[in-house]
C-alpha cells in the first residue's frame, strides 16, 4: 500500500475542522434528528453534527444529486432561450460512511461515465466537494461485508476512524491534505494507533448479522434462473409501491423531468426529481401501456435491476449493503430477506 | 451556452436545447400535426433515419418526437406529432414563426446500411408510419441502390391514415408495393380492413433477400408481427423494430427506458429481432 498520511487528531481537532469547513462554505453532515433518526442536511452550526450515528435516512447523495434539483433556465417565446443551470460552488461533506463513499463511486460511474455521457449538475457538485469519510459500526440491517463495501475509502478525501479517545486520519487526496494541513494540529499516529483502526474491518464484520447467501459473482446468474419465482409475488402482495426505499437508496438514480412557471408565465426552470421504479406510472407509455403493469413486475425489477442488470454492467451489485431500504419499508419488506428467498430456490431448482 | 465548459473541462449543455423555429405545420388528421422545424441559420441537424430528437414546449417539457423526413432534407425537418397529453396538446397550438426547443439526434436509428442492395419491407402501426416515412424518403431518394420497397401501413380508421398524398406516390413507382388496412372500415372505404399482420399473405418476398424494419404501436403487434415474418422465413438478424419507452433525458441518464440491460434511448430505439428476444419485458 502507498505510503498515506495518518495523522492523530483529538476530538476537538475533529471540531476544529467542522468548524474551519463550515467557515469556509457549505457544509453537508449527519445531525440528530429525532430520537434514533439522523440526516445528511447542509448545517449552519459545525456544532450540531453528529459525529457518530448509524444510517441516516437520506444517503449523502443529495449533496451532489439533489431530491430536486432545477437544471435549466428557460424563457418563453417570442424569444425564447435557454441556459444549463450548474453549481459549483465547493463545499465539504463530512461523515459519509464506507458503503456511501461506495454508493458515490457507483453514482460516478452512472452519472458521470455510463454510455460515455457526462451529467453536468452531477459531476459539477461531485467535483465541488470534499468529502470527509467516517469508520462505523453496523446494526441489524446492515450487510456491507456481503457486497464488499464495507473497507471503502475511495471517493472520500479524508478518512477518519475513531481511535481511543480520538480519531485516526488518513489523508487520501490532495484536497484532503488541504483541508487538513494547518488548520488543526495533530501528531503522526502510532503504529499501534494505525492497528487500533485497522482492527475495526475486523469488528465490523464480527458485529454483522445480515448477509447475503452468495458470492456476488454467482448472483446474476442465480437470480436470472427465478425470472418467474413466486418470490416477486409474494413480496407484491405486501408492496404498496411507495418507491420509499428507492428514494432512501444511495444507489438510485433515476430522476423524472418537470417544467415550472415563473409568476410571470413567460420563464422557468426545469427541474428534476428522484423518480421511483416502484411508482405504477414509470414504465407507461401512450396507448396507454405499462411495460411494468403488476406490482410483482415492478418488484422483481427492483432486484433484477441491482443485482442482475447493472451488476452485470458495472461488475459490483448496485448495492451497497447499507440496510436503508430495509429499515425504512413500511410494509416490512427486507431487500435481504427477498434476495436470500430466490437464492434458496435458484439453489434448489438447481439441486 | 452550448459549448460552455464547467470547471473540470465537461460540457455544460447536455441538457440544453437548441431553439428552433416552426417555419411550417399542417394538420394531417384530427389527431395529428406535422411542423416543419429549422435550426438556427438553417443548419442541418444531421440525424438518421430512426433517430429522435428531445421536443421542448418550454413550459410543458421536454418528449421524444422522431425526425420523420430524411437527412437528405436540407434547411429543415419534420416531426410528426399525435395530440396525446400535456406537451403534445401545446405543441399543437403552435405554428409558423413559433419556436421550440431542440436536443439530439438521439438514438441509433434504422440500419440503412444493411439495407443496401436488399429487398426492404416496412411494416408500420398508426404514428409509427413517422419515423418509417424517413426510411422510406431516403430509400426514394437513393433509389437505384435498394431493391423492392414494401410497406404495410396499419391504422385504426381511414380518418387516420397519415401522409395519404404521400402513400399515393410511394405506390405510383412500380418497384413498390404500398398496402394498408384499417381496423375499422367506415363507410365508403373499399381498402383492406384487419389489423396489419393480415397484410402479410398478400405479398411475396424473398426471405433471404429482405430487411425488415418495423414500429407498430402495442407491443402484442411487435409479437404478432416477428411470428408472421419467422413464419415467412425471414431470419431474426433482418428484423428491426423500434422501441417506445417513456423517456426523459434520452441520453442514457434518467433510467426511464431500461429495458432488461438495455437503455433505449441510447442502445436503441431499433433493436433486432435477435436482441429483442433477449431482452425481458421488450415486447
Ligand atoms: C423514440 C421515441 C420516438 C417517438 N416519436 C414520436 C413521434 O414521432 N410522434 C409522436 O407523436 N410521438 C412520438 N413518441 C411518443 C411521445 O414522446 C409521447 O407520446 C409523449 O409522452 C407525449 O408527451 P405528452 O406530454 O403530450 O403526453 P404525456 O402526458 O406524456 O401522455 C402521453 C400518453 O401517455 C400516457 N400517460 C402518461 N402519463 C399518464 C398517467 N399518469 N396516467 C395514465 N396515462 C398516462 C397516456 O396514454 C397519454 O395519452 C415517441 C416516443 C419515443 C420513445
Ligand atoms: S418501501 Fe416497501 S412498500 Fe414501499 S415500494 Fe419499497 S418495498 Fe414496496
Ligand atoms: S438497495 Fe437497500 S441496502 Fe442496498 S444500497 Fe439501496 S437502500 Fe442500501
Ligand atoms: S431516456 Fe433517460 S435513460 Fe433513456
Amino acid at each position: 500500500m502507498t505510503a498515506r498520511r495518518r495523522a492523530m487528531l483529538g476530538e476537538a481537532d475533529v471540531w476544529a475542522l467542522l468548524e474551519r469547513a463550515g467557515k469556509r462554505g457549505p457544509l453537508m453532515a449527519p445531525v440528530k434528528r429525532g430520537r434514533n433518526s439522523f440526516a445528511f442536511e447542509w448545517v449552519e452550526d459545525p456544532g450540531a453534527v453528529a459525529l457518530r450515528y448509524v444510517r441516516t435516512v437520506l444517503p449523502p447523495k443529495r449533496a451532489m444529486f439533489p431530491e430536486r434539483e432545477a437544471f435549466l433556465r428557460f424563457r418563453r417565446p417570442p424569444g425564447a432561450g435557454a441556459e444549463a443551470v450548474v453549481s459549483e460552488e465547493p463545499y465539504v461533506l463530512f461523515g459519509v460512511h464506507p458503503c456511501d463513499l461506495a454508493a458515490i463511486n457507483q453514482l460516478d460511474w452512472a452519472m458521470g461515465r455510463r454510455h460515455e455521457v457526462v451529467d453536468p449538475n452531477y459531476v459539477a457538485r461531485r467535483g465541488a466537494a470534499t468529502i470527509v469519510g467516517m469508520e462505523c459500526l453496523p446494526d441489524e440491517y446492515c450487510f456491507c461485508p456481503s457486497v464488499g463495501t464495507c473497507d471503502t475509502r475511495e471517493g472520500a478525501d479524508l478518512f477518519l476512524t475513531p481511535v481511543g479517545s480520538g480519531y485516526l486520519a488518513e489523508v487520501l487526496t490532495g484536497k484532503g491534505r488541504e483541508l487538513l494541513d494547518g488548520r488543526v494540529s495533530g501528531r503522526e499516529a502510532s503504529s499501534e494507533e494505525v492497528g487500533e483502526a485497522e482492527a475495526w474491518s475486523e469488528t465490523k464484520r464480527r458485529m454483522t448479522s445480515c448477509q447475503v447467501d452468495a458470492e456476488m459473482g454467482e448472483l446474476a446468474d442465480l437470480l436470472d434462473s427465478r425470472y418467474e419465482s413466486q418470490v416477486w409475488e409474494e413480496t407484491a402482495l405486501r408492496c404498496y409501491s411507495c418507491g420509499t426505499c428507492t428514494i432512501v437508496c444511495p444507489t438510485c438514480f433515476c430522476y423524472d423531468v418537470e417544467d415550472r412557471l415563473d409568476l410571470t408565465l413567460m420563464s422557468g426552470t426545469r427541474e428534476r426529481e428522484y423518480d421511483s421504479c416502484q411508482y405504477p406510472d414509470f414504465a407507461l407509455v401512450a396507448g396507454p401501456h405499462n411495460f411494468r403493469e403488476e406490482r410483482s413486475d415492478r418488484v422483481r425489477h427492483r432486484w433484477f435491476r441491482k443485482f442482475v442488470r447493472l451488476l452485470r454492467e458495472y461488475g459490483k451489485p448496485f448495492c451497497v449493503g447499507c440496510g436503508r431500504c430495509t429499515q425504512s419499508c413500511t410494509a416490512g419488506i427486507g431487500l435481504t430477506s427477498v434476495l436470500n428467498a430466490v437464492i434458496a430456490e435458484a439453489r434448489e431448482s438447481a439441486a | 451556452m452550448k459549448g460552455d465548459r464547467i470547471g473540470s473541462g465537461v460540457e455544460a449543455g447536455l441538457y440544453v436545447p437548441e431553439i428552433a423555429t416552426i417555419v411550417g405545420a399542417r394538420d394531417l388528421t384530427w389527431q395529428d400535426r406535422v411542423f416543419v422545424v429549422e435550426l438556427a441559420g438553417g443548419r442541418s441537424l444531421g440525424h438518421r433515419p430512426g433517430q429522435f430528437v428531445q421536443l421542448s414546449v418550454f413550459g410543458f417539457g421536454e418528449a421524444p418526437i422522431s425526425v420523420c423526413s430524411p437527412p437528405e432534407k436540407a434547411g429543415s425537418f419534420d416531426l410528426c406529432v399525435r395530440k396525446l397529453g400535456g406537451l403534445t396538446k401545446a405543441l399543437h397550438g403552435l405554428g409558423p414563426g413559433d419556436e421550440v426547443g431542440i436536443r439530439g439526434p438521439f438514438g441509433n436509428g434504422f440500419p440503412m446500411k444493411a439495407m443496401r442492395g436488399m429487398d426492404c419491407l416496412i411494416v408500420a402501426g398508426g404514428i409509427g408510419l413517422a419515423p418509417l416515412r424517413s426510411v422510406i424518403d431516403s430509400i426514394f431518394l437513393n433509389r437505384s441502390e435498394y431493391g423492392r420497397l414494401i410497406l404495410l401501413y396499419g391504422t385504426r380508421s381511414p380518418r387516420d391514415i397519415l401522409f395519404p398524398e404521400e402513400l399515393e406516390a410511394w405506390s405510383a413507382d412500380p418497384r413498390n408495393e404500398v398496402l394498408v388496412t384499417v381496423d375499422e372500415a367506415s363507410e365508403g372505404w373499399g381498402g383492406h380492413a384487419g389489423v396489419v399482420t393480415t397484410l402479410f399473405p398478400r405479398v411475396t418476398i424473398d426471405p433471404v433477400r429482405t430487411v425488415v424494419v418495423a414500429l407498430v404501436g402495442p407491443p402484442v403487434m411487435y409479437r404478432f408481427v416477428m411470428a408472421e415474418l419467422e413464419a415467412m422465413g425471414v431470419p431474426e438478424d433482418h428484423m428491426f423494430f423500434s422501441l417506445e419507452r417513456r423517456m426523459r433525458c434520452g441520453v442514457g441518464k434518467c433510467g426511464h427506458c431500461q429495458v432488461d440491460g438495455r437503455c433505449v434511448c441510447v442502445d436503441g430505439p431499433v433493436f433486432s429481432a435477435r436482441e429483442i428476444k433477449t431482452m425481458k419485458e421488450s415486447v
